[in-house]
């Protein structure tokens, strides 16, 4: 998959460099859709805040915050402790749950199930907690700013993770997330998945890499100053989590002369069949490996 | 269908004997470089008893006993006229020579009834290098298929984009045919630019509707090139010096009237003009991006009975540097043996070769890598006879068997602790076909063809057959089981009986009716689910799983000419409907998969559409106006909501324009002016906000629910020639061209996407491949 894009990417490239193609903001004027609840619920087993967010979806060039539902009974079920925790309502459709230091909600190896009930409608959803992989370190290299193309830049610092995942025939699902002085980089090109450490190209059974592989590794070429703090989440996620990401990627971004067919990204909520309003989104439990290290 | 056959076959043969004839027949040819010259007619003044001449030049009339006039004719070249006193068989060679530089309106003498209301050919444009070379082109770059895209009922989704639609068929539906052999990709520059090098090209025919029964295997349309057969007169040397390529070709006979051959090449050479303006440190300093082809053809003419000839083509398009490496091209071998056996029965047999495949590699500093590359080949061989039986029956038979290697990928990953290899089984599929068909005169008025073509496939070992369970529509079907077949065994076969028909009732000698229909299998297909096709994107064969692609099309037309035929004009309507088109699941993993197949669902397709048509190929104005009205739509079981969608390349109106003057001997100046309805395309009706992403969401889930403004463009061009007196050895022109001259940003397509900086903000953003007018220059020359 990261393959792919990237040679369409190559291509596109090499293409510019022959044409003038070009790209220009346009006004156009689209139909209004029916209402879908839209559920966010990523939720991990760190200490702290956890978020599940209930919004209603939006008019495409909307530009602000996605309407929220603020009437939600959020309820996280492990089921394979039989325990639940009641998620309350903040604000912008934030539903939180803090969890103490001493205590856990997510558990490797457990089944949980997430259940939503509006307006009498009830919306579910399961997700088993996946093991997780092993930081080993974040290493950092400086760069001149001079790139060859045009005059330079200010020097930067690029960061590079070492990392590792379990070895063996059962292939692990990442999502890496990376922070820059404790602030999420994330957009739709930052969306840095991964499948046994690699890039994708390799989901074949009973291949392993073991450590985790170029491109995954680069961080997405986010750019750090002296100082600064790279933080580096590691996320377990299911192979169905993993293909939502690439999906939602594709289409976000899908411009160009390669652009794929653009399509509705699955979801894993089930909505009642009879339910006044379906619901899509997502939800799953991971299991986070973290470090934070000082750029210098 | 057979039993009918036969009996038609025994009527007509009936018919043929019924009264003392000779047959007169040979081969016609260009008298200044004795190129052989295909689509020249041999006709009996004052009737419709003619024949004409095959893809080879040769021809056969058979004729009652007797005084005869015959005119010998073909557009472009002064009609022969002579009378003879047929008495035997006998053989006769023409020369013609090409209608003189006079610049007066010419006017055609004598009855020659124009091909175009008299043949029975329908749904067919042809068009010969001279004409093509007066269309304003891209870059100055005269190019076979962007030349063919202006024709009625062919379009292409937008610049850049690899292949061309034709009615409603998707790029893979044609059989794109340089010398017999099949070319899987047709660009350079992923679509701006045809594999085709023009000085080499003869004659380009591109055939829509009313197939005849000697052509299978695609099911929209055949694009049959042929090259240049080179000079036998004597040497010449034809180049040109562009803003894209240069070219060079050399042809000349190796022992005259025999042997004669041509060469032809051309490379791009941006690379060589940027690389001394780059700094040493530049990363592209050591990037290679070009491309080139070289096309070569010889062939002997043995004696009057017997001419071989071998023909090949290679091409690669190169972009890479030390970290990336990319190529990709095609090769193709042919060679042919013309035999005629008598003076009524032709034979041609071939044998070609065609390779097309790509070469992908990452390689960082670290050692760390990837490599993958594919290719499909095929080995075909086939024979194809003409058997003139008489004046009124030609009939055409043959077989041919072509034998598929297809690698679907071989991929390598280097890491630290090891390479790990990725290696797809190979693939084979036999396609064996037997065809027979007749060109009958039932009178004076009605001609009918008909035959019947009969392919059969055979998907065969050695290799891994995958079985699946059917599920919920538009998901990956699990895998149920596996099977090993051997070496050639039979993994599953596929008869498909393709009957072809079409009928011209000459109304009067200025208007005809026509009609005609045909049943098309294809068996191998373009996995592609990008808006214009990447030269990544692998053909799959026909398998277990996938069946083969069948098209059934009808059309009607009628013709009329203007004044003397110097105006043609038609007004054809036609309706095809697909079985087992390709279609993908949603989020399709498509790429080195073992298990490709079940990300692939197929659907139906249904096309239809009127072409309006006038052309005026004579006199010192000359060009076309086509206006096309069509619609095509595809229904996929799983795929917006099980319901008919608008495929990507519909499009409701094209109207082309081409038309070139010229103003004197030397200057002749060209404008090109097309309108196409926007594409189709599927935009979102609302956002879902998820991890703060924007996502798009259609909650009506319909594809292509929209579409794109409409594209337009002018184009014009200018040729200055130097030297035009007749007899001079060194020909050269100036050839300056502006594509797209009003400077509009035709949209290719409308994304959407967040804006950068702003995680909030969404918004539609317009792609245009080609942002501003481009003018060029080209200097072409000839001795």
């Amino acid at each position: 998959m990261k393959i792919k894009s990237a040679s369409a990417f190559f291509l596109l490239i090499s293409a510019l460099a022959f044409f003038t193609s070009c790209e220009d903001v346009v006004q156009i004027k689209l139909d209004e859709g029916s209402k879908l609840y839209v559920i966010d619920a990523f939720v991990n087993d760190m200490a702290g805040k956890q978020i599940i967010r209930i919004t209603t979806n939006d008019s495409y060039f909307s530009n602000s915050l996605a309407p929220a539902v603020p009437n939600a009974d959020v309820i996280l079920k492990d089921l394979t402790r039989n325990k639940q925790f009641k998620f309350d309502y903040i604000s912008n459709g934030n539903y939180v749950m803090n969890v103490s230091p001493s205590d856990s909600l997510g558990l490797v190896d457990h089944q949980y199930e997430l259940r939503v009930t509006i307006d009498g409608d009830v919306y579910t959803s399961l997700s088993i907690l996946k093991r997780k992989a092993s930081i080993d370190s974040i290493s950092s290299q400086y760069f001149d700013g001079n790139s060859g193309f045009g005059p330079p830049g200010p020097p930067y610092y690029l960061c590079y993770l070492n990392a590792k995942d379990k070895t063996d025939a059962n292939p692990d699902y990442y999502w890496i997330k990376t922070f820059r002085n404790d602030s999420l980089i994330f957009s739709s090109s930052d969306i840095n998945v991964a499948i046994d450490g690699s890039n994708g190209a390799f989901n074949i059974e009973g291949v392993d890499s073991t450590l985790f592989t170029p491109p995954m590794t680069f961080l997405g070429f986010n750019q750090f100053s002296k100082g600064s703090t790279c933080t580096v989440e590691i996320h377990s996620i299911s192979h169905d989590t993993y293909f939502f990401f690439i999906q939602a990627a594709a289409q976000i971004n899908n411009g160009g002369l390669f652009a794929t067919t653009p399509e509705n990204v699955k979801t894993n909520i089930i909505s009642p069949s009879n339910a006044k309003t379906r619901a899509v989104g997502w939800f799953n439990m991971a299991g986070v490996a973290r470090k934070t290290t000082t750029v210098d | 269908m057979t039993f009918k056959l036969t009996v038609l076959f025994l009527f007509s043969c009936l018919l043929g004997f019924s009264q003392e004839k000779a047959t007169l027949s040979g081969y016609i040819k260009d008298v200044e470089n004795g190129e052989s010259l295909i689509g020249a007619t041999v006709v009996k003044q004052g009737t419709n008893l003619g024949a004409q001449a095959n893809e080879y030049g040769f021809y056969s009339i058979t004729l009652p006993k007797g005084q005869h006039t015959i005119d010998v004719s073909l557009i472009g070249y002064q009609t022969f006229t002579f009378a003879i006193d047929l008495q035997k068989s006998i053989t006769k060679n023409f020369e013609l020579g090409e209608a003189g530089q006079d610049l007066e309106e010419v006017v055609i003498t004598g009855e020659a009834a124009d091909k175009n209301i008299s043949s029975v050919e329908m749904s067919v444009a042809k068009l010969d290098i001279k004409q093509i070379n007066k269309i304003p082109a891209l870059l100055g770059e005269v190019d076979v298929i962007r030349a063919i895209q202006l024709l009625p009922g062919v379009t292409t989704i937008g610049e850049g984009a690899s292949g061309f639609n034709v009615r409603g068929g998707n790029i893979d539906q044609n059989l794109i045919l340089m010398d017999e052999a099949p070319v899987y990709n047709s660009s350079h520059l992923f679509g701006f630019f045809s594999v085709f090098n023009p000085d080499a090209v003869k004659d380009v025919k591109l055939i829509k509707g009313g197939i005849p029964s000697q052509y299978g295997g695609r099911v929209s349309s055949i694009l049959d090139v042929r090259m240049k057969e080179g000079n036998s007169k004597r040497m010449a040397v034809t180049g040109g010096i562009g803003t894209i390529f240069s070219r060079l070709s050399i042809e000349g006979p190796l022992v005259k009237d025999k042997v004669s051959f041509i060469i032809a090449g051309r490379r791009s050479y941006i690379d060589a003009l940027v690389k001394p303006f780059l700094k040493a440190s530049s990363p592209i300093k050591k990037a290679d991006f070009y491309f080139y082809d070289l096309t070569a053809k010889i062939n002997w003419r043995i004696n009057d009975k017997n001419t071989v000839f071998a023909s090949g083509y290679m091409g690669r398009d190169i972009f890479g540097s030390t970290v990336f490496k990319f190529d990709w091209g095609n090769a193709t071998a042919t060679t042919r043996w013309n035999h005629i056996f008598n003076k009524r029965l032709f034979m041609n047999l071939t044998a070609f070769y065609s390779n097309y495949n790509y070469y992908l590699a990452f390689t960082a500093n670290n050692g760390q890598g990837f490599k993958w590359n594919s290719n499909i080949i095929n080995y075909s061989g086939k024979a194809d006879f003409i058997f003139y039986l008489n004046t009124r029956n030609t009939i055409r038979y043959g077989a041919q068997a072509l034998f598929y290697d297809f690698l679907p990928y071989n991929a390598t990953g280097t890491f630290d602790n090891a390479t790990v290899k990725f290696l797809a089984d190979k693939r084979y599929g036999v396609e064996s076909s037997v065809y027979v068909g007749n060109e009958q005169k039932l009178t004076q008025k009605l001609t009918v063809e008909y035959g019947l073509r009969l392919s059969v496939y055979s998907y065969v070992g050695k290799g891994k057959a995958y079985y699946f369970r059917d599920t919920i529509p538009n998901t990956t079907l699990p895998l149920e089981s596996t099977k090993q077949f051997s070496k050639g065994e039979l993994i599953q076969q596929y008869v498909t009986p393709e009957p072809r028909f079409s009928m011209n009732y000459m109304i009067n000698k200025k208007s005809s009716f026509k009609a005609s229909y045909n049943r098309m299998a294809q068996y191998i297909q373009l996995i592609s689910n990008t808006a214009a096709s990447t030269p990544l994107d692998v053909y799959t064969i026909a398998s277990n799983n996938l069946k083969p692609l069948i098209a059934d099309q009808g059309s009607v037309g009628y013709f009329r000419n203007f004044r003397d035929n110097s105006i043609e004009t038609s007004v054809e309507v036609y309706y095809k409907y697909l079985q087992n088109q390709l279609d993908y699941i949603d989020n399709a993993d498509l790429f080195i998969n073992p298990t490709v197949e079940n990300q692939l669902v197929q659907g139906l397709g249904r096309a239809y559409g009127s072409e309006f048509y006038i052309r005026k190929s004579q006199g010192r104005w000359q060009g076309w106006v086509s206006y096309t009205l069509s619609q095509t739509k595809r229904l996929v079981r799983g795929i917006s909501n099980d319901d008919w969608f608008f495929s990507r390349y519909d499009r409701t109106h094209v109207l082309n324009t081409s038309i070139n003057y010229d103003i004197t001997k030397r200057l002749n100046v060209s404008v090109n002016f097309v309108y196409l309805t926007g594409v189709p395309g599927t935009f979102p009706n609302s956002k879902l906000q998820v991890q703060t992403l924007n996502i798009p969401y259609n909650t009506d889930n319909i594809r292509n629910n929209y579409r794109i403004t409409p594209y337009h463009r002018m184009d014009i061009g200018a040729t200055y020639n130097f030297n035009v007196a007749p007899g001079a050895r060194y020909k050269s022109s100036l050839v300056f061209s502006v594509y797209n001259v009003y400077n509009r940003r035709n949209a290719f397509s409308i994304y959407f996407r967040t804006a950068p900086g702003d995680p909030l903000q969404t918004q539609a953003v317009r792609f245009s491949v080609v942002g501003s007018f481009v003018p060029a220059l080209t200097y072409n020359f000839n001795f």
